[in-house]
């Protein structure tokens, strides 16, 4: 076998689809959709948690809002049996994600816990990824933004505030994992315990609709809550094998 | 030794000179900056430099009294979130209490105190020191009650519990004023007026949505903005997927509201006539599932509402009528709330009171509908004052019957319409003294200005009034250090009593709210032994009390029974005007309006229309047709008491008579966030009130909607809002997999 083949192999075994399984964590999100009131307490956790922006009306208008999760709505029928159903959209950390492989820097990629991550100071912002990706969730700074002050004293300091030219998204709340993973080092344990991390989406959710845990451990709540009869994923046709499992809303009217 | 000449010599030198030069700059060009490592002789107390420490605390956004975590880093909060110990919300939380760092780091925060120098309602101020500002308030109630005229200064703050409240009506009760009231801006008036009349408490029931298989809601946007909205949040989740079976919501309301969207059914009936409905249900009820031994009466009580008489009038099939009925009677846990637009017209408290009857009927009472225990913290009544009370207060300040009005923390000329004249009944008082964070529409027409700290800053203690049947009080303590030169308004109270002198620093000898705070609770509890204990554990749980189970709770009396339907009887029927439109102003994200100046809520999408940052109206797409109105066409509303103009927003769930237009936006003064956004629907309002309970009519109230000809974009997050096939809501058909991970 040549060296390039050999590089080939490496490069297919680490493109296969659950390669992350030799790891410890799959880090997975299930959303309730027959508990979700599309009531937004989760929106304003991210933004508070994760530095989003403040963008203003004038470039909210131009459709530069940064939203790393968001509730979509979709009405099915007419008045006076017009339905509103809610959807809320994030990053779904595709295991086969399209963004991941147009980048021409290489500053998107996937790691060994499964989650798709961006890496700011490698981004040159050419927007490909977004364009790739089917879900809309990649928001891109066009501007620099400024915080009032004193507002910049709730900025959190376990996230970096991103600037101009850099394309961002969810990560799964990393500094949460991260920080969890490094409690149980601390404890003398190798392996994050379920319900230790929780992104800031799942913590606030009122009904409980979302649920945040590790695949892998077929014990974890997450685990149990995606083999739902109910449980599928956005837009399955498109082979991109999300990580975020949407269990589908139930009851006479469907 | 070896001869050097000269210009060997010089050679060297040159040499040496050149490399030492290049050694020199080299090693300059790579020396660190000199850092110096400067030791914390005293270690800041409260916390260790890159380590997160938590407080509990309450949140305040709205009067839940939800229990809230703060994260503070090196002194500063970071963010909030539910504290799980908490009965009420078990570490869940709104969007509204998401927000609540932004009232904290507001940045239109009032930094000291402030005195007039503008004309009443300019907003111009000069900074004041606060021993000026304290002094001249002092000075000017000291002189009031000197001269007998105690009794024309008045208190008017916003939702208060807990020992602020008991603060308050100390203070008051001292100084000899018996004019100490609350104004809060909800669609809660109508229930507790029916609760006063059936069981002779003013205290709203428990309603128990989490054990309920079957949830008739009249207009009550519980997951949104009725009584508790995180704990019923909670128990819809339960209700939805907690148990083996899923219950069934059903909402009945003109304009889909959060609630209604996520019901399983929705019925619009036509505005005003919800209380038929509830009565029709109740009939067919009576008729063919009760078997109660007071049928006979119940029978004669609601005889005039049989459903096919009454269903013409109501929008609903009488069809529709009778299986709501079947549904009602025979599920094993019926609830029927109601609140919103059923119980803000007009007949609002007839209609709480015949949805009571529904759960009588159905046999909620002591199950899905049960009394609270009283509280064991007791802090006194609530003086809660009705839109009719304000009205009286407004003629006081205009009758020049007020020499001094404190405000604390309330928006009056926000949250009442304009034709209530109430900003003129305050320009024509001598003394206005806001006790207030921001300055607001109300605040700015004051003659000073104390600023208040951030729930986050100050200390006080809540006893929830809704949400839990649990007997419980939250406490509040600062999570950081004052911003700036800030007091609370407990502080600032006991500071006037402090100066003020006589009766009232008998009554109040605390030096500040903690040690008030501290003290009372020292009362509640007796044991004074463990009480240091005590207080250090109440600080880190931030709640006390207990859970109590159904069967510890009051029981209701036999004579509700009786009181209810003699209130049916005596109820008029219904009020019969019809409107070529309705206007139906809502509660939304923005509360009473008191979230407007967050940016993040003002920047979080509306959840139904998903629009930001504006006002709108929204039409149902028949009528949006027929008018030829399209999208971000601006419309003239116009009543008899007023008129306002903002864009259209065509929304499928709303009925074809009705428009609906958000409560929150169009502010005067509200800092840069809310300032001039949009318009306040209230404002189309006149000063109508529920006989019953003195509370503003701002549902079914007729409306005039015209075409201006001018068009603006609203500004909104969605696109195309069908699926059009894609497979989003649902999985592709007959693929009902369980998932693995990993497919490919």
């Amino acid at each position: 076998m040549s060296l390039i083949e050999k590089y080939i192999e490496k490069y297919k075994e680490y493109r296969r689809p659950g390669y992350y399984e030799a790891y410890d964590y799959h880090w997975t999100m299930t959303i309730d959709l027959d508990r979700c009131t599309g009531c937004e307490a989760c929106m304003v956790a991210c933004q508070a948690e994760n530095n989003l922006p403040i963008v203003g009306e004038k470039r909210f208008a131009q459709r530069r809002e940064i939203k790393w999760i968001r509730i979509e709505r979709y009405w099915e029928g007419e008045y006076p049996n017009a339905k509103l159903r809610f959807m809320p959209m994030l990053c779904q950390h595709c295991d086969q994600a399209p963004c991941e492989t147009p980048c021409p820097v290489a500053a998107t990629y996937h790691n060994q816990d499964g989650l798709n991550t961006q890496i700011y100071n490698r981004c040159i912002g050419t927007r490909t990824c977004a364009v790739y990706c089917p879900y809309e969730v990649r928001y891109f700074n066009w501007f620099t933004y400024k915080w009032d002050e004193p507002l910049e004293q709730q900025l959190n300091p376990d996230v970096s505030v991103r600037e101009k030219g850099v394309m961002e998204k969810c990560t799964f709340c990393i500094q949460r994992i991260r920080m969890a993973k490094d409690n149980a080092k601390d404890d003398g344990r190798r392996r994050v315990r379920d319900g230790e991390v929780t992104p800031a989406c799942v913590e606030t959710c009122p009904t409980e609709a979302l649920v945040f845990g590790d695949s892998n451990d077929p014990d974890s709540r997450v685990s149990g809550m995606m083999n739902s009869p109910r449980g599928y994923r956005v837009l399955e046709h498109l082979n991109t094998v999300p990580s975020v499992v949407y269990l589908q809303r139930v009851g006479a009217d469907g | 030794m070896s001869k050097v000449n000269r210009r060997d010599f010089l050679k060297f030198i040159g040499a040496g000179g050149a490399g030492s030069i290049a050694g020199f700059l080299y090693g300059e060009s790579t020396k660190k900056t000199v850092e110096y490592l400067v030791p914390q002789v005293v270690p800041p107390e409260d916390y260790s430099p890159g380590i997160a420490t938590w407080y509990n605390t309450v949140c305040n956004q709205c009067s839940a009294g939800c229990g809230i975590m703060v994260r503070t880093r090196e002194g500063r909060a970071k963010k909030i979130e539910g504290n799980p110990a908490h009965p009420i919300n078990e570490g869940r939380l709104c969007p509204r209490g998401q927000a609540g760092l932004n009232n904290l780091y507001n940045p239109d925060r009032v930094r000291t105190p402030l005195k007039r120098t503008g004309e009443r309602g300019s907003g111009e101020f000069e900074a004041v020191s606060w021993d000026q500002a304290l002094g001249e308030v002092t000075g000017i109630l000291y002189a009031l009650k000197d001269q007998q005229n105690s009794e024309r200064v008045r208190l008017l703050t916003g939702p208060t519990t807990g020992h602020l409240n008991q603060l308050y009506a100390t203070f008051m009760a001292a100084y000899g004023s018996p004019h100490y009231q609350q104004y809060v801006f909800d669609d809660l008036a109508a229930l507790r007026e029916a609760s006063k009349r059936v069981f002779g408490d003013g205290a709203i029931q428990y309603f128990d949505l989490e054990n309920a298989d079957y949830v008739l809601s009249f207009g009550a946007d519980y997951l949104a903005n009725w009584l508790s909205p995180v704990h019923y949040s909670l128990a819809y989740g339960n209700l939805r997927q907690g148990g083996p079976k899923r219950g069934t919501c059903v909402q009945i309301e003109p304009r889909m509201s959060l609630s209604g969207a996520s019901a399983d059914q929705w019925f619009p009936a036509r505005p005003g006539t919800e209380i038929l409905v509830a009565l029709a249900i109740a009939n067919a009820i009576v008729e063919n599932h009760y078997n109660g031994s007071d049928r006979a009466a119940w029978r004669t009580a609601l005889r005039n509402y049989r459903p096919k008489d009454v269903a013409a009038a109501t929008g609903l099939a009488e069809i529709q009528l009778i299986g709501l009925a079947k549904r009602m009677a025979s599920a094993e846990n019926p609830v029927a709330i109601s609140g919103g637009p059923a119980i803000t017209g007009d007949n609002g408290v007839a209609t709480s009171l015949a949805v009571l009857a529904l759960n009588y009927l159905a046999g909620s009472f002591g199950r899905g509908v049960t009394l609270k225990n009283a509280p064991e913290f007791g802090t006194g009544e609530r003086p809660l004052a009705s839109f009719a009370d304000m009205l009286v207060l407004r003629d006081a300040m205009s009758g020049g019957d007020v020499d001094a009005l404190l405000i604390s923390e309330t928006n009056p000329v926000y949250t009442m319409p304009q034709s209530s004249r109430f900003a003129d009944a305050l320009a024509q008082t001598p003394t206005i003294i806001a006790l207030s964070s921001f300055i607001d529409d109300t605040s700015a027409m004051a003659d000073f200005i104390l600023p208040t700290d951030s729930y986050l800053e100050a200390w006080g203690d809540d006893v929830p009034e809704f949400g839990t049947r649990a007997s419980i009080a939250s406490i509040q303590q600062p999570v950081v250090e004052r911003l700036y030169d800030t007091k609370s308004s407990g502080h600032i109270m006991l500071e006037l009593a402090r100066r003020i002198g006589g009766e009232l620093t008998v009554a109040l000898p605390n030096a500040n709210m903690e040690e008030y705070i501290r003290n009372a609770w020292r009362q509640s509890y007796k044991d004074d032994n463990n009480f240091d204990q005590f207080w250090r554990d109440l600080l880190e749980a931030g709640v006390s009390g207990r859970r109590v189970s159904r069967d510890d709770l009051n029981p209701i009396p036999a004579s509700a029974s009786a009181a209810l339907r003699r209130e049916i009887e005596a109820s008029a029927a219904v009020d019969s005007t019809e409107h070529a439109f309705y206007l139906q102003p809502y509660l939304t994200t923005y509360g009473d309006g008191s979230a407007a100046n967050l940016p993040w809520i003002q920047e979080l999408p509306d959840p139904l229309t998903s629009v930001v940052y504006n006002s709108w109206v929204e039409l149902n797409p028949q009528t949006a047709e027929e008018l030829g109105i399209r999208e971000g066409d601006v419309l003239a509303l116009r009543t008899e008491h007023g008129s306002l103009e903002a864009p259209a927003f065509v929304y499928p769930g709303i009925r074809p008579d009705v428009v609906a237009m958000p409560i929150g936006q169009g502010h005067k003064h509200y800092g840069r966030y809310a300032d001039n956004r949009g318009a306040n629907p209230l404002d189309l309002l006149g000063t109508d009130t529920d006989e019953a309970s003195g509370a503003l009519v701002w549902a079914a109230v007729g409306v005039e909607v015209t075409k201006t000809g001018r068009r603006v974009r609203v500004v909104k997050l969605d696109g195309v809002t069908r699926t059009l096939g894609r497979q989003i809501l649902h999985p592709p058909e007959g693929s009902g997999h369980g998932s693995e991970s990993g497919h490919g």
